[in-house]
Order: C-alpha cells, then sequence, then structure tokens
C-alpha cells in the first residue's frame, strides 16, 4: 500500500514537472548566427535579421521631465543642471491603447539604444510606450532616487514605482486600456520588484510582465562583471595600454576597408575581418564599459549623499571646475567596490545590520520566489550562455517559472533580444 | 575493481582536458543547460590587473590647459544645444517634407567634397583623389548640383578628409583641447585646419554658394542646421557625469584614427 503510494507521489512529481518544463529552444532551429556569447553581447544581431520597424520620424513621440526631488535643485552642484529632472520618453497612439512600461538595464538611460529599439518594436504592435532610465542610471539617481545608493532592489522599485505614477498622472488624457511592464538586463530585475509592489499598491494592475536577461543573483552578475576586466590580453605591454591596441585594430581595420563607415554592421563586420577580438579582449572590451556604470553609479552616490569617498563633502564645483581628479578616484571602484562601501553600510543603518548573503538574498530573484512561482502573467527569457549568468541560475529560474521561461541557446547578455523569432516571442508574449 | 575503472577513467578525462585546452570552443552545457561562458576565459591568475584603470588613466591624459574655459562653454553648447538649436532641428523637420531634407545635406554635403578633395590631394593620396573626383563630377552633373547623391549609390562613398587632418598627416601635434563655442569638441591644430578650409571654400566659390551666402544669411543658417540634423551626437547621451571627459578622448582618439585611416 505504501508502496503503491510512494509510486503515485512518483508519478505525479513527473507529470507535474512534465507539464511545467522550461521551453528550451535547440540551436539549430533557432538559427541565431552568433554562437560566441561574446561576439553576441557586443555586436547583437546582424541587420538583416532584426525585424522590420518604423522610424523615429513616423512614431509620435516627445521628452517629458517631471520634477520629483525639487530639493535636488539646490544640494547639486551646478554642473548637474541638465539632471535635476527626470526625463523619460513617451510615444503615443492616436486611439485607445495598452500602455507598456520599458525599464533600461545597468547604468543606461531611457534613451538607449535598447530602449529605442523595445519602443519601436511595440509601437509598431500598437502599443503607448513610455521609456524609463535604471535606477543605477545617472540622471535617475540624481533627480528620482531618494537614497541615491541604487543596488537594494526593493528601495529602487519604490522609487520607480513613484515615478511611473507620476508619468501616469502627467497624461491624464491617454486613453489607456491596460498596463504592461518589460525590462532587460538589471531592468528585468527591477521590473520583478515593481510588479510585486504593484500587487499591494495597485496602481497599474500589470496584466503582464517581461522579464528579458534578469540577473538571477545580483552578486554573481556583479562578481562576473568586475572579473570581465582581468582576462589575460595578448598585446599589451608598457607601451600599449589597452584601448590603443583595440584602436590600432580598428584603424588597421579601416585601412584595409579603404574608408570609415560607422553603421550597426560595423562590429559583426569587424569580427569577421583580421583584425577581430579574442574571448579575452572582447571579454575586457564587456568589462569596460560596465566599469564606466561602476564609476559612474560610486561618483554620483557619494556626492548626493556626501559620504566624502570620492568628492570631499564641501568641495566647490562649479560648471568650470574639473571632475578629472574625482573620475580618477571613482574608476578604480568597482560594483564590489561600491557594494561594500557604499551600499552595505547604507543599508545596514537603515534595516537593522545584516551580513553580506542577507542582502544577496534580499536583493536578488531569490526573494521574490514564491511569488515569481504563483503568478502566472510573469515571464522570463533568458540565455544559456549569458556572462551575468553563474551555476545554478538557470536551475532556478526553471524551478521558479516552469514552463513560463524560455530559454535560447545562444544570444550572450541581451545580443539576441534584437533577433526577429526572439521579437515574434515578445509580441506574442503580450498578446496573450 | 570499480575504484580501478574510475580511476582510469578520471586519468582519461584528465588527458582529454588537457588536449583540448587549445580551443575553448564548443561549450558544454551542465545539468540546467547553462553553458558557462567565462569557463572559456584564460583569466589572470591573481585576478588583481590593473588594466582597465591603466588604459583608461593613460587615456585622461589629454592636454588640456584650458580645462576651465572649455568646461563652460561644454555647458554653454548644452544649454544652446537644448533650448535653441535642437528645437530649430524639430521645427525644421516638422515643416520639410523627408526629400527635401536629404536633398539639402546632399546639397551641401557635394560642396563639402571640394575642400576634401583639395586635402586628399595635399595628403597625396590618389585613389582618394580620384574617389573624391568622381563623385564631385556625378554629383554636380547627373546628381543636379548636388541634390542627390548618385555617387554613394554606385558605390563611392562620402569621405571626409580636412585641413587639420592634412595638418596631422604631416606630423603638426594637436595642441591643446578647444571646445568651441556652438561648433563643439576640437583642438588648436584642427581649428586652424578650420578656418583654412573656410577660407578655401570662399577663394574658389563652388557653385557660387559661397558669394550667395554672403548676402543672403538664411543659406548660412539652412547649413548650421543641416549641420545639425545629420550630426546624431546629443549633449548628456552619455548619461554620466563625466561627460566632458569622455568627449574629449572619443574626439582625440577618432582624430588619430581619421589621420592614420
Amino acid at each position: 500500500m505504501l508502496r503503491s503510494l510512494r509510486l503515485a507521489t512518483l508519478l505525479g512529481g513527473l507529470l507535474l514537472s512534465a507539464c511545467t518544463l522550461a521551453a528550451d529552444i535547440d540551436a539549430a532551429s533557432y538559427g541565431y548566427p552568433l554562437t560566441n556569447p561574446f561576439e553576441a553581447t557586443i555586436a547583437s544581431t546582424p541587420p538583416e535579421l532584426r525585424p522590420e520597424l518604423p522610424s523615429d520620424e513616423e512614431i509620435n513621440q516627445s521628452d517629458y521631465n517631471l520634477n520629483l526631488r525639487p530639493e535636488r535643485a539646490f544640494s547639486l552642484p551646478d554642473n548637474f543642471w541638465p539632471v535635476k529632472k527626470l526625463r523619460y520618453r513617451m510615444a503615443r497612439q492616436d486611439h485607445p491603447a495598452p500602455l507598456i512600461f520599458l525599464i533600461a538595464g545597468t547604468g543606461a538611460p531611457y534613451n538607449s539604444s535598447l530602449n529605442e529599439y523595445l519602443k519601436k518594436l511595440y509601437y509598431k504592435a500598437g502599443y503607448h510606450v513610455v521609456q524609463l532610465s535604471s535606477p543605477t542610471s545617472f540622471d535617475f539617481m540624481t533627480s528620482a532616487s531618494r537614497f541615491a545608493t541604487p543596488g537594494v532592489s526593493k528601495e529602487d522599485a519604490e522609487d520607480m514605482y513613484r515615478v511611473m505614477q507620476a508619468v501616469r498622472a502627467q497624461h491624464p488624457h491617454l486613453a489607456i486600456t491596460d498596463f504592461y511592464l518589460t525590462g532587460y538586463s538589471l531592468g528585468a530585475l527591477d521590473a520583478a520588484f515593481v510588479s510585486h509592489l504593484d500587487e499591494t499598491r495597485h496602481s497599474f494592475n500589470f496584466k503582464r510582465v517581461l522579464l528579458l536577461n534578469p540577473p538571477v543573483n545580483l552578486y554573481t552578475s556583479v562578481s562576473n562583471l568586475d572579473k570581465l576586466v582581468q582576462t589575460q590580453v595578448k598585446g599589451i605591454n608598457n607601451s600599449t595600454t589597452f584601448y590603443e591596441l583595440v584602436l590600432g585594430k580598428l584603424t588597421r581595420y579601416f585601412q584595409q576597408k579603404g574608408y570609415i563607415d560607422l553603421n550597426d554592421a560595423l562590429l559583426y563586420d569587424f569580427q569577421q575581418s583580421r583584425q577581430h577580438l579574442s574571448n579575452e579582449q572582447m571579454a575586457m572590451v564587456i568589462g569596460t564599459s560596465f566599469r564606466f556604470s561602476a564609476a559612474d553609479i560610486a561618483f554620483t552616490s557619494d556626492l548626493i549623499n556626501r559620504r566624502g569617498l570620492i568628492t570631499p563633502p564641501k568641495y566647490p564645483i562649479t560648471e568650470g571646475s574639473s571632475l578629472t581628479p574625482f573620475f580618477k578616484r571613482a574608476l578604480q571602484c568597482d560594483f564590489d567596490c561600491y557594494l561594500t562601501e557604499q551600499v552595505i553600510p547604507m543599508w545596514r543603518a537603515r534595516s537593522d545590520g545584516g551580513s553580506l548573503l542577507q542582502l544577496v538574498d534580499q536583493v536578488s530573484l531569490y526573494a521574490l520566489k514564491d511569488y515569481l512561482k504563483g503568478s502566472s502573467k510573469i515571464a522570463v527569457m533568458h540565455n544559456a550562455d549569458d556572462v551575468i549568468l553563474g551555476p545554478g541560475d538557470i536551475g532556478f529560474l526553471r524551478s521558479t517559472f516552469g514552463d513560463r521561461l524560455t530559454l535560447y541557446p545562444h544570444g550572450g547578455h541581451c545580443g539576441n533580444i534584437n533577433y526577429r523569432v526572439n521579437s515574434d516571442a515578445m509580441l506574442e508574449f503580450f498578446r496573450g | 575493481m570499480v575504484k580501478k575503472l574510475l580511476f582510469v577513467a578520471a586519468l582519461l578525462t584528465a588527458g582529454l582536458a588537457q588536449a583540448d585546452d587549445t580551443p575553448p570552443q564548443a561549450p558544454t552545457a551542465d545539468a540546467d543547460g547553462f553553458t558557462q561562458p567565462l569557463k572559456s576565459l584564460k583569466f589572470n591568475p591573481g585576478l588583481d590587473q590593473r588594466e582597465f584603470e591603466r588604459s583608461t588613466l593613460t587615456a585622461l591624459n589629454v592636454y588640456d590647459p584650458w580645462e576651465s574655459w572649455n568646461r563652460r562653454v561644454y555647458h554653454f553648447n548644452y544649454r544652446f544645444d537644448e533650448w535653441v538649436f535642437l528645437p530649430v532641428v524639430n521645427g525644421y523637420q516638422a515643416i520639410t517634407p523627408g526629400f527635401v531634407r536629404s536633398g539639402v545635406s546632399n546639397f551641401f554635403s557635394n560642396l563639402g567634397d571640394v575642400p576634401n578633395l583639395l586635402n586628399s590631394l595635399l595628403q597625396l593620396k590618389g585613389k582618394r583623389s580620384m574617389e573624391v573626383t568622381a563623385r564631385l563630377l556625378l554629383n554636380t552633373t547627373i546628381g543636379v548640383a548636388g541634390l542627390w547623391d548618385p555617387a554613394t549609390k554606385m558605390g563611392i562613398p562620402h569621405q571626409s578628409e580636412d585641413f587639420g587632418q592634412t595638418l596631422g598627416f604631416y606630423g603638426v601635434p594637436e595642441g591643446p583641447y578647444l571646445m568651441l563655442p556652438i561648433l563643439g569638441p576640437s583642438n588648436l591644430r584642427d581649428t586652424g585646419g578650420l578656418v583654412v578650409d573656410y577660407r578655401g571654400e570662399t577663394q574658389i566659390n563652388f557653385l557660387n554658394v559661397a558669394e550667395v551666402s554672403s548676402n543672403h544669411p538664411e543659406l548660412v543658417a539652412l547649413r548650421a542646421v543641416d549641420k545639425r540634423y545629420t550630426t546624431s551626437f546629443r549633449y548628456g547621451q552619455t548619461n554620466s557625469p563625466f561627460e566632458y571627459e569622455k568627449v574629449r578622448y572619443v574626439y582625440t582618439a577618432a582624430r588619430q584614427l581619421q589621420i592614420n585611416e
């Protein structure tokens, strides 16, 4: 009897797991040409495989400003005048339509190229689209963030939610049928936390939420990114820095080509040429771009909170002052340094202590596991070769999202979001 | 027995692993389907490489003795762009159809091929001089005074050569970095080059444009608006507190690349 019961549970378990299997796309039928994750991350999809999208002139769109933190107009130095108000972009349909919010990735502004691409995609499909800066971006930190110390996902989501409410309030006559939400990279993690917040506040009642390449464990992701600048790169020596190496390659590439032509296919074409970068060099390029984001975040957070780690608290800054000394200091600070020097102390002070492990648990997708498991309106799309993931992360996504996870075999970090197969799947998900 | 087998298997796999460590391609997925992209990279063993810092600190070494003035001009340009220039460009975009705008751009671009040709000649670039000459002939005749750009369609793309590049080609150092009002980033050498190119254009008076422009300032204004319309750079687009430094480096590196190319 006991035995048959066990058998029954086993069978039941098998059946259950069978019906919640993630959609694994196999490489052959997927057809994405860039099988190298670093190449995909940098160059993204070759232009001919991207979806056809409207040009900017065909879109009815404008930029708007929100004055969410008026006190910053006085507390920030003069040369930050452009970021004292939060800017966002809205594309509107001329008929009642659903509205979709787009949240940008680490350090990226509302008009980042991926946000622009997603706007065109959803606008063409008939949505009103609102593009928002990442809570880690320079403009968001100065003009919308209460503590200006991004990284604590729950707090970032609160800031983001206020921004979204303010956006809604600024357009009372816009006819909106439903609200949708999406984000890529860190913006996807933010979207998950915003969606969770919305379950109690009900300002939007998002109908569907799509997470594109979110970090699962935020600490794994930032450690991976920090590590990317530690690759052994051939060709660097006492007289040649990494930038000079890459510029030299670019120069020779253009010399061989005969002319300088900057276009969408440049990076792809460059990687096909003899001057192409090695995996280590590409990793270094990706790592470098994230280190610049880390430097911006560390500097801005320190300045607004007057922590004195980078900028002396009472140092006079005018429009003519050089920020280069502070840049030099900030660029020495990677994500790990920002976390230990700025996020953890603030988080401890606000939440009665706690260890790094607890913080990681709170700011990663782990914190929302039960919510994500039970809410069928949220789906995730990820890549098996994403550089921000670590071992076990995809297992977590599988067990949490079940068949709401779509796992692509290639694409690196966000490299395949503008691939036609992905864009079709994204539109299909929101169509319901 | 089993232990022995395991040992042999371990040895074999070790041998295999050693054998295929040369091309780190064809990653194998773990049980979750994760292919561990970072596993294929060779890292610095101590993870204490300071190459990012070294490269960036070196890149920040641009000779910029007039930085305070330059930064003020940068902010002036930013405001001018936000409050005057871009609104005008948007208005221009709103009132003109696309083919008119591309005609205007082609027309001024064709005018610009005259200094391009002169500077290609001065740098003794035979092939490029021929190409620019072909462009000028085709676009001025078939393209009706440059309103169309048939040359690009026939595979001769626009390439710019200015006197600053010519000076750089002959080894003239760039001199101090200089932020020009409205025109944007430059340096002493390129500013000098700009003046020479401008003088050359008025002297040659190609298609009589320079002469007409002196009595019709609206033509100069149209040229300025077109220039802004075709320049994709926006102040604030790096979204960084260190945009000034980044623009300075990119300008310097890009000019170096143009000169070497």
